[in-house]
């Protein structure tokens, strides 16, 4: 212990940082700010010197090159002892870093911590999300598999879109004119030095803007801020009722971030690594990528845009949004902080909050894309099938030939991109069933042509089958009057 | 004290060691994706691309089921593979192999026909002598007419129309969409699953015969539309026909 003491005092004296560390650690708080609502920044950080730690390991292993990366990965879950836990530390890291990013962000938003005078503050950490975002998407890239194959593919065309230098951006995020070895080593590059160098030096802004203006005061309803006084009120207050940060507030800021460590590692276990799923080769056609969790929102979005509002929405939307959040500190740098008394901050948090579930639940589920093998793999529930005619039974079968079941699905199964059949002759007739069937409509396409006379009869006399027990299917009360059936169903008021 | 501490944090290792070799999200061997022209697994292959009709477990589907043990009886390697690669046309069911516009490659044919096999076929084929796949003697149409009555019109009406428990088999459209292999072999198989009995159960204690088979599957073909797939007779036969 005493060799520990000795040590540590012939290194002080000629660092002399000792100083400025006790400085530092013991900077004082308001004492209301040693609350669970304050942890998230420091767990941020923790998570960040975390993924630092699990990086250096795999990158002991992982080959950043097109041939060998896939590979590596392999050799990383299955052979190298405990490599597809760093791998899955890695990657929940990853997850629980972007969360906790967004939700540090929502709270300094809702306590108006942005505000005067702390709004470079803000901005260096508006640059930290995008990093952060930026570490996700290159990191999903590392992966080298099928979704990262088609998720660069997609990044690539957005690049294109833009005039003028669409193609010379498109060769520089990829390294030549099409994804191959020098794209995954520019987005290694990235990865690992460009966007964590970026990182280290703006968490060290971010921290430091946190030391020299102090931490947010917890905003009351009514404490306005004001440009002029708000810099004498902060230290009224902390003289006041000021804590040392070590070791007043510290240990909340501990607890927590070893709970965020501590739900990563359990996650690591339970869920195991991402993928990698199939190998990054273009010929394979039976695949059907998704981005990763953060980024499904964008593939729910892009999914939806119509057509001729791609591009702009595209290239300008991004622009929009980090300029508002930049703009932000300078339009409202002043007034209240509370944010009982901010109804449209809550709400534009709510908004955002739910837009981005919504639209990350339909990326999970993309119910605008055809299911391209429920047709061969999901088969029509038996019930569907029992005491049913031998034509009905072919009807089911030119149902799943023909394909029918990757846009429609029965029980759940199947696609969602048209409406489920399983009540669909409830709403439709036989001869609307028929004409839609042949003629298609909506977003459907036509199937006449593809179609036998025979096939059409016996898929509509199955779709006509669809229908709840009990609930009599759509009929054109006209028909029986035109085939000349009227008199086998003699009316009660013709007797 | 020192000890103790030592001790727990040792015990926390061995925990967390053993643990890892057992965790449930430690990838197994499974866990690499192949391509999809190297997948040689048949539950893989199976559900893929044969459940949508045959069913998830080889029964129950639209079409007919791949683990009833009078169908492995009847049909041999041969025929399935050659079914399962080259499809069947004229049906619904498609060709599998590259060579004939599928996806899959031979190997993976070879996968599924071997495994249709020793997962399904339980009894021994001497058990019960079923009807063969193929006819051995043409059929007559004329006494199939009468095998028709015999075993089949309790369920199917008369004349093949359409009766209270099953529906009609004599429909232009159903009859311009099966083979007469496919009604040989469903009168011979059945869909015991949905309430259609093989060819013992058609008549209690009086399967039918090699013979009879044939007679009925003729006198059914013989009823075969000539001029398949016109569309003003489709348009009639949907209200008209099964009834």
């Amino acid at each position: 212990m005493r060799l520990v003491q000795q040590l540590g005092e012939w290194f002080d004296e000629r660092l002399q940082l000792g100083r400025t560390l006790r400085e530092v650690m013991e900077h004082p708080v308001p004492r209301q700010t040693a609350s669970w609502w304050y942890v998230f920044g420091s767990a941020a950080l923790t998570i960040f010197v975390f993924q630092i730690a699990t990086g250096i390991l795999l990158a002991l292993v992982y080959v950043p090159s097109g041939a060998e990366a896939w590979n590596s990965l392999q050799t990383l879950n299955q052979q190298i002892a405990f490599g597809w836990f760093i791998r899955a530390l890695h990657g929940w890291g990853s997850n629980f870093m972007l969360a906790v990013v967004l939700i540090h962000m929502a709270q300094v938003f809702l306590f108006g911590a942005y505000k005067f005078p702390r709004e470079l503050t803000w901005i260096a950490g508006v640059f930290l999300l995008l990093m952060t975002l930026g570490m996700a998407f290159t990191g999903q890239i590392m992966r080298f598999d099928q979704d990262a194959y088609w998720g660069l593919g997609i990044g690539a065309s957005i690049a294109s879109r833009v005039p003028v230098f669409g193609p010379a951006l498109v060769n520089l995020m990829l390294g030549g004119p099409i994804i191959a070895g020098a794209t995954l080593s520019r987005f290694f590059a990235l990865h690992v030095f460009v966007i964590p160098g970026l990182l280290i030096a703006f968490v060290g802004l971010h921290l430091l803007l946190v030391l020299k203006l102090g931490v947010n005061e917890w905003p009351m309803p009514g404490r306005i801020v004001r440009r002029a006084t708000y810099e004498r009120e902060y230290h009224e207050l902390i003289q006041r009722d000021g804590a040392p940060f070590v070791p007043y507030a510290v240990w909340k800021d501990i607890f927590f971030s070893g709970f965020i460590l501590l739900c990563i590692a359990a996650c690591a276990l339970l869920l195991g690594p991402f993928g990698p799923s199939g190998q990054p080769d273009p010929t394979i056609i039976q695949t059907a990528p998704r981005p990763d969790a953060f980024f499904l929102w964008i593939y729910t979005l892009l999914s939806y845009l119509p057509p001729a509002a791609e591009t702009p929405i595209m290239l300008i939307g991004p622009v929009i949004g980090i300029l508002v959040l930049l703009a932000l500190p300078f339009v409202a740098g002043e007034g209240e902080k509370s944010w009982r008394r901010r109804p449209i901050a809550v709400l534009t948090i709510l908004l955002i909050a739910v837009a981005l579930g919504t639209m990350t639940q339909l990326g999970e589920h993309t119910p605008w894309s055809p299911v391209m093998d429920a047709w061969s793999s999901d088969p029509i529930p038996t019930e569907y099938l029992k005491g049913r005619t031998p034509l009905e039974h072919q009807g089911a079968l030119v149902f799943q030939a023909k394909q029918c079941h990757n846009c429609h699905s029965l029980a759940n199964d199947g696609g969602k991109r048209g409406p489920a059949l399983d009540s669909v002759a409830l709403r439709l007739t036989n001869d609307q069933l028929i004409r839609q069937v042949i003629q298609g409509g909506g977003n459907m396409p036509a199937y006449g042509k593809n179609l036998s006379a025979a096939e059409t009869t016996a898929l509509v006399k199955f779709l006509e089958t669809l229908h709840p027990p009990g609930q009599e299917p759509a009929r054109d009360a006209s028909r029986g009057v035109a085939v000349g059936a009227i008199e086998e169903q003699p009316s009660p008021k013709q007797r | 004290m020192r000890h103790s501490i030592l001790f727990l944090l040792s015990l926390a290792l061995a925990i967390e060691v053993s643990g890892c070799n057992s965790a449930p999200g430690k990838p197994g061997p499974e866990s690499k994706v192949l391509p999809p022209d190297k997948i040689l697994n048949f539950d893989s292959l199976y559900q893929q691309n044969c459940a949508g009709c045959h069913g998830a477990q080889g029964s129950g589907g639209a079409a007919i089921g791949l683990n009833s043990q009078v169908y492995l009886a009847i049909a041999d390697d041969a025929t399935i593979r050659r079914v399962t690669a080259e499809g069947v046309p004229g049906t619904a069911m498609p060709a599998f192999v590259q060579s004939s516009g599928g996806m899959l490659t031979d190997q993976q044919i070879n996968a599924i026909v071997t495994g249709i096999r020793t997962r399904w076929s339980k009894s021994n084929p001497t058990d019960f002598a079923p009807p063969s796949y193929a006819a051995l003697t043409p059929g007559d149409p004329k006494r199939g007419a009468e095998a028709y009555a015999t075993y089949c019109s309790s369920c199917h009406g008369n004349e093949g129309r359409g009766g209270s428990r099953a529906g009609s088999i004599v429909d232009q459209s159903y009859l311009s969409l099966v083979t007469d292999q496919y009604l040989r072999t469903i009168v011979i198989v059945g869909r015991p699953e949905i309430g259609h009995p093989d060819w013992r159960g058609d008549v209690a204690g009086k399967p039918m015969s090699q013979q009879d088979v044939s007679d009925v599957v003729a006198w059914l073909s013989a009823q075969r539309p000539k001029i398949p797939n016109q569309l003003s007779s489709s348009a009639n036969s949907s209200e008209g026909g099964t009834k």
